[in-house]
């Protein structure tokens, strides 16, 4: 119910100020779901805060009206949204930089004592600091709540205190710590210092401060694997964290077999070499040389690995899993330990009341040999990667290498290297002699 | 007639008389029957005893060495120069010590086991001594002694026993410790087929630098009874005149640095196949032979160790004074003593009775008491020497006593001729195999739910649960233990019956799986060493009262200590095999590994991170 009362509010007050100034601000319209935690107030506090409201009104008024006055600032970037938005465009036009940005914070802070329009300018901040690559700079935050103008909005006896003092001022103040929030940065005692002398210490900005400052130290390290916030730039070295991450085991090694590069042939073409990055755990190459040769062992791929906005992609070596006429379980040789029985010649079973295994569904899926990642997803950058691999299991000279690569999914190198004009020819013959099927 | 007296200890070759009739009756093991709840008093009461004649030649023997090891041997010099001198090393030839069990057919001094396990008391005075010696005869020639043919035996005991020739037993190699499957030296034969050419390295060679006769493993083919070609284990005596030898650097090791440790690589060395120790094929059992009959000695090495140092110890103790009283009236000072005495008394009185039923005529198989033994006394004596060092404070911490020394020697105990942790696997694993055995039967009715076998083990249950005293008869009318013992005998009884309903349950429970629980088989490994202790204790103290030895009386007071400290534990471990994995504990532990073990390293977060 109250939630309710104070939705209606928020709408009527929409209503005042549409009629009012005319614009509608879509700050507000964004605001609306927030409105909905904010405390409640009781009716008889309505002419007390109706008369905050209009000293909010009365601020946006002028915005568009009281603007001919002020004629001698730079007029226009009082006036709406967009003008603030003009601001950073304009700043951004020379530089998208934490400098610049931080020099849009100091012209409005300097150019007004009384800050007007500073919820305003806040909102088209935040939105743009995406834009400006400081979305995760906590000083940039800081220095973005440093501009509220101070100690207004601070209740002053408990009635203020009882409802909802300035509640634009703090719903901009909660949407920056919401933008915080939401990118991952942690609010600093700073922060905190500020919100207090801003909005008081019991203020919903205060509160969503405290809230931020309860769970996000406990969910800091939620995640086992993390993704670092900066992803190497080197491809090479992209491959090699993308893979020692898929494959998850410490004894892993990952291989380099091709170095990117780029040389210039006599025709005078460009040749690219991409780059071929290949990991294998010991595991992989004790279970390979168990394969028996005359299945094949497929290359597949790409499937794709997300890293927070970055996508990758990656191929398997793999092989169908044994048809169940062949597996054979090794019996344990009773000439293999010096000192104890390796097993038992019991006829007994362990006891229902013992087994703790869940009872799993297990579907049976090839043994995945090595994995890789390369510039190009062609068959011939793929084929070195496997001749690399023969170096270390000389058991793919006597098997069949099947590629099934999907096309498709090529954004990544599409764009960066053009695709080969001509494999060379050595490589064919080499990829032939292996008794390649395709 | 001394086949009745048969817990007198006798040379083997004044008994072969009595062998025929014993050889039935001595097929049961104690140890084994422990796994059923049944104490076979027979086995273990009385306590083994020595004939007078035989109690004066161990004498004879023992003042002599006791004598070279107090005044001609410089432990600390042997530590510190890394090398046991020349001198010494002839004298401990001229003493015989490098031929105790060889026969003395073949010119060695034909000892028994338990006159060898009290030469074991002096010699364990130096460990690298003790190790060299163990090295040379516990396992280097043991092959040639236990499997060897007439030939074999002529041509090289004679000289091994005179220690002109000292052996060494190579079978651990960089992949392999105790793996039979991964060892990789192999012997082919040539084509002549009389001779093996023998190629890999063996690592951790005792003696590796000094021998000149060597057992080593390698790997043969073998063509087995389906006619299909295998590789299998066999034991060879190679000399090191036969060429392609090379010893390494001797490692550098913590303790026992006197004794002379170093990978040996056999490059095509050629051995005539008359050298072959057994069949070929046949290395693995001569491997497991030798390694099971090499560790009990260890008990009385340990005890003798300890009982030295109490000497040591006590010394200080009683001299040093701190706020006008000596160090001997402190409390925690007297309780260090005391562990120490009971340690070595149970240590003694283990190693003996293992000694003394491995004397008996008939081929006893001991192995697992000796495991035992060999447990219970390493990690007693590891605790006893730094608690001695502790006595000493500071001191005991400076080259200038011995303790330090003592205890970097005394640490390898745990570690070579199997680990402990391995040892109690084949203690836990070997009475389990045999329980399992007799019980299979019984446990597969209760779990097809036949009514009159579970009535039956319900009643029992019933009857312990109301609180009937178990007899298994050490006590009372045919009693076999001493009445001042009759409460410690009650607790052991009480024991063995509990632990004989616990392998029952395990059995029940966890059936051949249980080899994969190994928390579960060290509690029982452990529970069955402290039974094991309880029996010699109570066996041993029960003799020195009914025939009156000096001290009696504390020999009582120590195996009423013992047996009640022992009783706990039991009830302790018991109680934990009774329950799952979650109430014991044992799953927490292995979550823990688990975890520590997936990253390989201590995951906990440092106590001075912050998140904010």
């Amino acid at each position: 119910m109250r939630c309710a009362r104070s939705l209606v509010r928020i709408q009527s007050l929409r209503a005042l100020t549409a009629a009012a100034g005319g614009t509608v601000q879509p700050a507000a319209t964004r605001k609306a779901p927030h409105a909905r935690s904010l405390i409640a107030h009781e009716p008889c506090g309505q002419a007390l805060r109706s008369l905050h409201t209009a000293c909010v009104l009365l601020k946006n008024r002028p915005v568009a009206t009281d603007y001919q006055e002020k004629s001698e600032r730079e007029g226009e970037a009082a006036k709406s949204l967009v003008t603030y938005d003009d601001l950073f465009e304009r700043a951004a036009l020379e530089a998208k930089t934490k400098a610049t940005f931080n020099q849009v914070l100091d012209v409005f802070i300097k150019r007004d004592i009384r800050r007007r329009g500073h919820v305003e300018f806040i909102y088209a901040a935040l939105r743009k600091m995406p834009e400006f690559g400081v979305e995760r700079d906590l000083e940039v935050y800081n220095k973005l709540l440093d501009v509220f103008p101070k100690e207004i909005f601070v209740p002053r006896n408990y009635i203020q205190r009882m409802f909802n003092h300035y509640p634009r001022q703090q719903e901009c103040g909660v949407q920056v710590l919401e933008q915080m929030e939401n990118y991952g940065i942690m609010p600093n005692v700073q922060t905190k210092v500020l919100l207090v002398q801003i909005f008081g210490e019991k203020s919903h900005p205060v509160r969503k401060y405290q809230r931020l400052l309860y769970w996000f130290p406990r969910f800091k390290h939620a995640n086992p694997f993390p993704v670092p916030h900066q992803l190497p730039q080197d491809p090479v070295d992209l491959a090699r964290f993308s893979l020692s991450r898929i494959a998850n085991d410490l004894d892993a090694r990952v291989t380099v077999y091709q170095l990117p590069y780029t040389d210039v042939c006599e025709t005078g073409e460009e040749v690219t070499q991409p780059y071929v990055v290949g990991i294998q755990s010991p595991d992989q190459r004790h279970l390979l040389a168990k394969h028996n040769p005359s299945r094949p062992v497929f290359v597949e791929g790409p499937f794709p690995l997300w890293l927070r906005k970055t996508c990758v992609y990656y191929y398997v070596l793999r092989a169908d899993p044994l048809p169940p006429e062949e597996k054979v379980e090794e019996p344990v040789d009773p000439e293999r330990c010096f000192y104890y029985p390796l097993q038992l010649e019991l006829d007994l079973e362990r006891d229902l009341g013992d087994d703790d295994s869940f009872d799993v569904d297990e579907v049976d899926e090839g043994p995945v040999f090595a994995m890789c990642m390369a510039g190009r997803g062609d068959q011939a950058t793929l084929a070195k990667w496997i001749s690399g691999l023969q170096e270390t299991n000389p058991i793919l000279g006597r098997t069949a290498t099947v590629f099934r690569l999907e096309s498709g999914v090529r954004e990544l190198q599409s764009a960066a290297e053009p695709e080969p004009e001509a494999r060379p020819g050595e490589e064919e013959e080499e990829l032939q002699s292996r008794g390649v099927k395709q | 007639m001394k086949c009745t007296n048969y817990f007198v200890a006798q040379p083997s070759v004044t008994s072969l008389s009595c062998d025929k009739n014993r050889t039935h009756t001595r097929k049961l093991a104690y140890a084994k029957d422990l796994f059923l709840g049944k104490v076979n008093k027979e086995e273990v009461f009385p306590y083994p005893e020595v004939s007078n004649e035989e109690l004066e030649e161990i004498n004879q023997f023992v003042s002599p060495v006791e004598k070279f090891f107090n005044e001609d041997v410089d432990s600390k010099r042997i530590d510190h120069e890394a090398k046991i001198p020349d001198e010494t090393m002839n004298g401990l030839k001229e003493l015989g010590l490098f031929g105790i069990q060889v026969p003395e057919e073949y010119g060695g001094l034909g000892l028994t086991n338990t006159m060898y396990a009290r030469l074991g008391e002096i010699i364990s005075l130096d460990g690298s001594i003790a190790v060299t010696l163990a090295a040379h005869q516990a396992i280097g020639l043991k092959g040639i002694l236990i499997a060897g043919n007439e030939e074999q035996k002529a041509k090289y005991l004679p000289k091994l026993a005179t220690g002109e020739h000292v052996a060494a037993f190579c079978l651990t190699e960089p992949g392999s410790g105790s793996d039979a499957a991964s060892i990789q030296t192999r012997a082919t034969l040539t084509e002549d087929g009389k001779h093996y050419l023998i190629n890999g390295s063996k690592i951790w060679i005792s003696n590796g630098g000094l021998a000149d006769i060597f057992t080593v493993f390698a790997r043969t083919e073998v063509v087995d009874k389906d006619g299909q070609k295998k590789d299998k284990i066999s034991a060879f005596i190679v000399e090191r005149a036969f060429g392609g030898i090379t010893s390494g650097k001797p490692e550098d090791k913590l303790g026992i640095r006197g004794s002379n440790t170093c990978e040996v690589v056999f490059d095509n060395t050629k051995v005539p196949v008359e050298n072959v120790i057994g069949e070929v094929g046949g290395g693995f059992k001569v491997a497991m032979n030798i390694l099971n009959s090499g560790r009990f000695s260890m008990g009385s090495a340990g005890a003798g160790m300890i009982k030295k140092l109490i000497g040591l110890t006590a010394e200080y103790a009683g001299t040093r004074k701190q706020f006008n009283k000596s160090l001997s009236e402190f409390g925690m000072v007297q309780e260090k003593f005391a562990v120490m005495a009971l340690n070595a008394f149970v240590m003694e009185s283990m190693a003996y009775l293992t000694a003394g039923m491995m004397d008996r005529p008939g081929v006893p198989d001991c192995s697992l008491e000796a495991a035992m033994v060999k447990v219970f006394s390493s990690e007693g004596g590891w605790v006893c020497v730094s608690e001695a060092l502790q006595v000493l404070g500071g001191l005991g911490y400076t080259k200038n006593y011995p303790y330090e020394r003592y205890l970097r020697d005394c640490r390898i105990l745990l570690i070579f001729e199997g680990t402990n942790e391995i040892l109690r696997m084949y203690i836990a694993l070997t009475g389990m195999q045999y329980a399992g055995k007799i019980l299979t039967g019984k446990i597969k009715e209760m779990k097809k739910g036949n009514l009159g076998v579970m009535l039956n083990v319900w009643g029992k249950m019933l009857r312990n649960s109301l609180g009937s005293k178990v007899d298994l008869g050490l006590t009372g009318k045919d009693g076999v233990v001493h009445p001042s013992l009759t409460d410690s005998a009650k607790m052991f009884e009480e024991n063995v019956h509990f632990f004989g309903t616990t392998v029952e349950r395990l059995l029940y429970r966890y059936g051949k799986t249980i080899v994969d629980e190994q928390l579960v088989l060290k509690r029982v490994a452990d529970v069955l060493i402290n039974l094991y202790a309880m029996t010699a204790v109570l066996s041993r103290a029960s003799r020195s009262i009914s025939i009156g030895l000096r001290n009696h009386d504390h020999e009582v007071l120590l195996a009423n200590t013992f047996c009640s400290e022992a009783y706990f534990k039991n009830n302790f471990w018991m109680n934990q095999l009774q329950k799952n994995a979650p109430e014991n504990n044992d799953d927490g532990i292995k979550k823990i590994a688990k975890d520590v073990l997936a990253q390989r390293s201590y995951i906990c977060s440092h106590p001075l991170d912050r998140t904010y």
